[in-house]
């Protein structure tokens, strides 16, 4: 019993040595803010009281009521992500069709539709801020073409056309990845059977392939849905949410209360109702997609 | 006969594809040609034309880029970051990713639970509670600051893929190891460990792209101190102030860039031979 007892022990004492590192950390900086977040929305805080005063729900209540650039920005995030999910997916998906064909040079092409994929978002941002002014301009006078004089990046009604061009290039690459992964899993006799049935290749695509790579397309719109609404970065070196405040992503906007105006608490609601947003969307958009997936 | 016909079309069709995609992956990368082409530029050719190739290569740019952006501290920063935050994202996370799989307790898993799912929390949802956190410990303002935080952030996703890769080792290993009087932590690291090397890989590409081109936390973090920054960071910085002289922002982008690249077309190697091994296997 005694040796029983030590062995039990021992075996926590192990048990605990291997996983406490991963806990302690994963505690402090990810559950602990984020049940500090629960707690600081439902407070008035502007981060240099030592003690934030508690105010009920009167940061949910001016959230809801009386705040125009949290639903410009929800409104803006929602659109975005539509739009950004919608493109990404299909051109990505179409890229891995053709891409997974044995073409030649293959791989170069694979490769250098990934490129834009390594460079960081805020990188990316400035680079089309460039593109969109100084290059655009040139591109105009060479081409006389009239898409090269709108204003992209200073009409309120163009720039989410810009964000998303911006983002959905810079995208891409990811997604391929994972549809050309998809695509190999694709078994070859099932394919070669719709050959002899006669299968047209797009009604092949779409009864055949389609249907087998589900699980790839579930897991990409997941993380194009998530991402989407998350956008911070690339919003934030290309037009700063502007003008005026018509790219503002929620992020950017959580990023402007908390940290240009020093509303802490405020900030931390409008934290608790994004990640609600993005849990409800993503939950939803998982179950039904995987009630779409079929076995071979 | 027909099927010769059909098999010729089909090659014929993939040259057709084939070209048509070339030329849509150079108007797809045109963007950075641009960049690459007139970071060479004089100002006065840019302004004059953006799209032309330059007349001479200003390699001044470079330099200049260079100086500004004192781009061998924050390189040195940057990678001091990254080679932390991986390095302890895969050293606590391959720990408990292979106790986690191996005790089947009911206590083990609530821990295993209780580790992945942060994978869920989105970081925009808890930022401005973690930075008072991180003011509360006084790490704030510190790149070591900044390397640990990334640990307790990336360790989520590195646990589920060790977590995982666990279960195809054999159990029978770590008992032998056992038997022959190996401590714990030594059938770990020298059996175990080397054995996990296509998920350590998988999680160190992951982890490294990502801390080396996060913009938002070392934003957070690292806003207060001039010293202590990453060339994300800096790179922000350097375009707000010579957002007109694009010679010099060109030639910034490209310092920022390159190692990134030059990281993805190292390990694109192991990629590729970690698919091509997978689809002998298979």
């Amino acid at each position: 019993m005694a040796s029983y007892k030590k062995k039990s022990l021992r075996n926590a004492l192990e048990f605990s040595a291997f996983t406490v590192p991963a806990v302690i950390t994963i505690l402090i900086f990810v559950i602990l803010p984020f049940i500090m977040s629960f707690l600081y929305s439902f407070t008035k805080w502007n981060g240099l009281d030592k003690v934030p005063k508690f105010i009920g729900l009167q940061n949910y209540i001016e959230l809801f009521t009386d705040d125009k650039s949290m639903l410009d920005s929800l409104v803006f995030t929602l659109f975005f992500t539509v739009a950004m999910v919608v493109v990404t997916n299909v051109a990505a998906l179409l890229l891995a069709v053709l891409l997974d064909r044995n073409i030649r040079g293959r791989n170069a092409l694979r490769a250098a539709f990934y490129v834009p994929n390594i460079i960081s978002l805020i990188v990316i941002g400035y680079i089309w801020r460039f593109i969109f002014s100084g290059a655009f301009d040139s591109l105009y006078a060479l081409t006389h073409a009239g898409i090269f004089m709108l204003s992209w990046l200073g009409d309120p009604k163009i720039v989410i056309f810009s964000v998303v061009i911006v983002s959905v290039w810079q995208a891409i690459g990811f997604y391929l990845v994972v549809y050309i992964a998809g695509l190999q899993t694709v078994p070859k006799d099932v394919i070669e059977a719709s050959y002899i049935d006669g299968a047209k290749s797009i009604r092949r695509f779409f009864s055949i392939t389609l249907p087998l790579i589900m699980p790839s397309v579930t897991v990409s719109v997941f993380y194009s849905i998530a991402n989407a609404l998350k956008t911070f970065d690339v919003i934030f070196s290309l037009t700063n949410g502007g003008p005026g405040t018509s790219s503002t992503t929620i992020a950017l906007d959580i990023y402007k209360t908390a940290f240009s105006e020093n509303r802490f608490g405020y900030g931390t609601a409008k934290s608790v109702i994004l990640f609600l947003i993005i849990m409800v969307i993503t939950v939803l958009q998982v179950t039904v997609f995987k009630s779409r997936e079929v076995e071979v | 006969m027909k099927k010769r016909s059909g098999k010729l079309e089909g090659s014929s069709g993939n040259t057709a594809i084939s070209i048509i995609l070339s030329i849509v992956a150079i108007l797809y990368l045109y963007p950075l040609i641009l960049v690459v082409i007139n970071s060479l530029k004089s100002f006065s050719e840019i302004m004059t034309n953006v799209v032309a190739f330059p007349k001479t290569f200003m390699f001044s740019n470079f330099t200049k880029a260079f100086e500004i952006m004192k781009y061998p501290h924050l390189f040195l920063n940057t990678l001091t970051v990254t080679v932390m935050g991986v390095s302890g994202v895969v050293l606590i996370s391959s720990m408990a990713g292979y106790k986690l799989s191996r005790t089947k307790t009911r206590y083990s898993w609530l821990v295993f639970i209780f580790c992945i799912v942060p994978m869920m929390i989105p970081f925009q949802s808890f930022m401005i509670a973690l930075v008072k956190v991180a003011k509360v410990m006084n790490i704030i303002n510190s790149i070591y600051g900044l390397g640990l935080i990334y640990w307790g952030l990336g360790a989520p996703l590195a646990i589920f893929l060790y977590h995982g890769f666990v279960k195809s080792i054999p159990k029978e290993l770590d008992e032998c190891a056992v038997i022959d009087g190996c401590s714990p932590f030594r059938t770990f690291f020298s059996i175990i460990f080397p054995l996990l090397k296509p998920v350590t890989i998988s999680v160190i590409v992951l982890n490294a792209m990502w801390m080396w081109n996060d913009f938002l936390l070392p934003l957070l973090m690292l806003s207060g101190a001039q010293k202590s920054k990453t060339l994300q960071i800096a790179a922000y910085d350097f375009f707000g102030q010579y957002k007109v002289e694009w010679n010099y922002a060109m030639a910034g982008v490209l310092l920022t860039i390159t190692p990134a690249i030059i990281f993805y077309l190292i390990l694109q190697k192991h990629i590729i031979k970690g698919m091509v091994a997978g689809a002998v296997k298979g």
